[in-house]
């Protein structure tokens, strides 16, 4: 097992009488420009503070115009970590490779940051939210086949001697010539998140790149959508690799199960409360009809729609508690999804910074140890009911 | 009787629907995507012949994704016309039909003998912006696009403000969802027009009529006004009682100012 630390770098101060979307159209006359530098520089310190403790890697994304998340630019993110970091692996999940033209400036920037940090770039490719085709005027009917010519102009330009030549529907650049290459040979390492999306499960399994569930939904809803990602490898004549698989979610622990809830419930409503609505626009054309279906199955189910702390549990939207609690809780879901990274949110909506760090030390000492030995790195466990027959 | 039936164009089949004898009339539907049950066609089918073909991506009709935008829009068009063997009939366009319509009728205005633009599409005008179509809910949408909130199709609309995620299945969804994605390849960006069109409407040769539901508040009446002002010799004729959806809402009245428009051979 992989241990990671997820930031989203929320805005946590949205006042208590806007209650519309924290996407596209959240005005930003809410935005504090002297909260907000002080919350960048905490939220880098969070990151870096991971290292310290002992995980493996941190994680960044990539979102526009919204309050979930204030990182337009996870690369300029990724290249602070590059230099204040020095063992991490350093995960950009991802860059919105549709909303880049020429996609180009991708390969050369996560080039920048694996050089810069010799090696420890993840390098992570998404179609990009549905809010975001609003909020860039990005035809969303467009979004699969820019991906896809997106991804193989980077690939090209990071595995084939330029220069050379692309022509697509969507780009065409006479010169892939890109400088500087990666240190990591061939490439690094390639994680890819979705939803559900059955072109992006048989996209990565193809690649045999790694699989990221987007979090907030119903722990039966992951487990579904790693069988086919397991499935989709099999498909392609090969056994997934745990390492392939990661899941994201949210974490906190305190002392005891009483006092986590307490610390952390008020925070996670504001999260899915105020925070999430607006995510899950979904643009017209911006999914297959035949994914549509597959999302649908989940959507029900999705963060938003939570009213009480029972669901929460209930549903593993969030793993809450003492020590104890959360290893148990994480052991029991990690056997069901299979999945060889955890990718933990350990600061999420307004949580504040003590809590955080306290939630980070006790996950790190109290929880990680004893999953890593019940997990080695390498070895599939699965529970055999949800495993691929 | 208006009957359908699978024609074979260079993009794949579509569906058209076709009935009545006289001079030929194609319809060109909106966003919506009406065609099946429309009474505007009954009512076309009695004077002329009437051919309403589904756009590619929009009921049973193959082939968007070869679709980019309005040009390759109007190569489909000529393509359907020849197929069809209509050499210059008469146009009448909704919405985005109304857009498709009038791009046809500015580069090959030969191929259109008499243009009638419904409520529609295909300009900007700053200050007299489009309103949203792909963020807004459908009841939302409804209050745009219907004069009368009774009208059957505006209270499904509002029906639908009242599912809860968990019920609502793919089957409800995908007519919904297909003709919006059809909708985003044509109009995403630019959204819902062309910028070039406007300086090209002085090509049409066909005799013009405007027509406006007086409610309509998605397009603003800036955009029929500026349609008129561009097209010589087109006038504008607005229609009480309805907003933006006149083949839906005005069916009889509709086919009453194509008549009189397009003329009826005796």
């Amino acid at each position: 097992m992989r241990f990671f630390s997820f930031h989203l770098m929320p805005y946590p101060d949205l006042p208590a009488d806007y209650d519309g979307p924290a996407w596209v159209t959240v005005p930003n006359t809410l935005y504090d420009p002297a909260v907000g530098s002080k919350l960048y520089n905490r939220y880098l310190d969070e990151l870096i503070y991971a290292e310290e403790l002992g995980f493996d890697g941190v994680c960044i994304n990539e979102h526009h115009q919204n309050a979930y998340g204030i990182m337009p630019s996870p690369n300029l993110m990724a290249s602070i970590l590059a230099r204040q970091t020095s063992r991490v692996k350093i995960a950009v999940v991802g860059n919105a490779l549709p909303l880049y033209d020429p996609p180009t400036r991708v390969a050369e920037e996560f080039a920048m940051i694996d050089n810069i940090s010799n090696g420890r770039l993840i390098a992570g490719f998404v179609v990009g939210g549905g809010p975001e085709y609003y909020s860039f005027s990005i035809n969303p009917a467009h979004a699969r086949e820019r991906f896809q010519e997106a991804h193989d102009i980077i690939m090209k330009a990071w595995t084939e001697d330029g220069p050379s030549e692309f022509i697509g529907r969507h780009y065409k650049l006479r010169f892939v010539n890109t400088w500087p290459k990666p240190v990591q040979q061939p490439h690094p390492e390639v994680w890819i998140p979705g939803a559900g999306s059955l072109e992006t499960l048989e996209f990565v399994a193809r690649n045999r790149y790694a699989y990221m569930g987007i979090p907030y939904f119903h722990i039966d809803v992951f487990e579904r959508q790693f069988r086919l990602f397991r499935e989709a490898c099999e498909s392609e004549g090969y056994t997934y690799d745990p390492k392939q698989a990661g899941w994201l979610t949210p974490i906190y622990v305190a002392e005891t199960d009483e006092q986590a809830r307490r610390e952390y419930e008020d925070h996670w409503w504001y999260f899915a409360k105020r925070l999430l609505p607006g995510i899950e626009i979904s643009p017209p054309g911006y999914t297959s009809l035949r994914s549509v279906e597959n999302i649908l199955k989940g959507r029900g189910s999705f963060a938003m729609n939570l009213e009480t702390w029972d669901q929460v549990v209930e549903g593993q939207y969030a793993i809450v508690g003492s020590p104890e609690t959360v290893y148990e809780q994480l052991e029991r879901d990690i056997v069901r999804l299979g999945t060889g990274n955890l990718l933990g949110l350990f600061q999420l909506g307004s949580l504040p910074e003590d809590l955080t760090r306290r939630n980070l030390e006790l996950f790190a000492s109290e929880v990680m140890p004893k999953l890593a030995e019940r997990f080695p790195e390498g070895q599939a466990i699965i529970d055999s009911a949800s495993a691929v027959a | 009787m208006v009957t359908a039936e699978l024609v074979q164009t260079h993009v794949g089949k579509v569906q058209v629907r076709r009935g009545g004898s006289g001079a030929p009339v194609v319809y060109l539907h909106s966003a919506t995507g009406e065609g099946e049950g429309l009474a505007l066609l009954d009512e076309l089918a009695a004077t002329y012949d009437a051919i309403a073909p589904m756009f590619p991506g929009y009921g049973e009709s193959e082939g968007i994704e070869q679709i980019d935008d309005m040009e390759d829009a109007v190569f489909h068009l000529l393509d359907l016309f020849d197929q069809l063997g209509l050499v210059s009939p008469a146009v009448v366009g909704l919405s985005l039909g109304g857009w498709m319509a009038a791009e046809l009728a500015t580069r090959y205005p030969e191929r259109v003998s008499s243009l009638v633009l419904v409520n529609p599409a295909g300009l900007y005008i700053k200050g007299a912006e489009i309103k949203d179509i792909f963020g807004r809910t459908p009841d939302v949408m409804a209050l745009d696009l219907f004069a009368d909130q009774n009208q059957p199709m505006a209270q499904m609309m509002h029906a639908m403000a009242d599912l809860q995620p968990e019920s609502v299945s793919f089957e409800m969804i995908k007519p919904y969802y297909q003709t919006m994605a059809a909708t985003a390849r044509l109009a995403w960006d630019p959204y819902l027009h062309d910028p070039k069109l406007r300086k090209r409407l002085h090509r049409v040769t066909a005799p013009t009529l405007v027509i406006r539901g007086a409610h309509d508040t998605l397009i603003p009446r800036a955009h029929a006004e500026a349609y008129v002002a561009e097209i010589p010799g087109a006038r504008l004729v607005e229609l009480e009682e309805c907003a933006h959806l006149l083949s839906i809402e005005k069916p009889a009245e509709l086919a009453a100012q194509v008549r009189d428009h397009v003329g009826v051979k005796a």
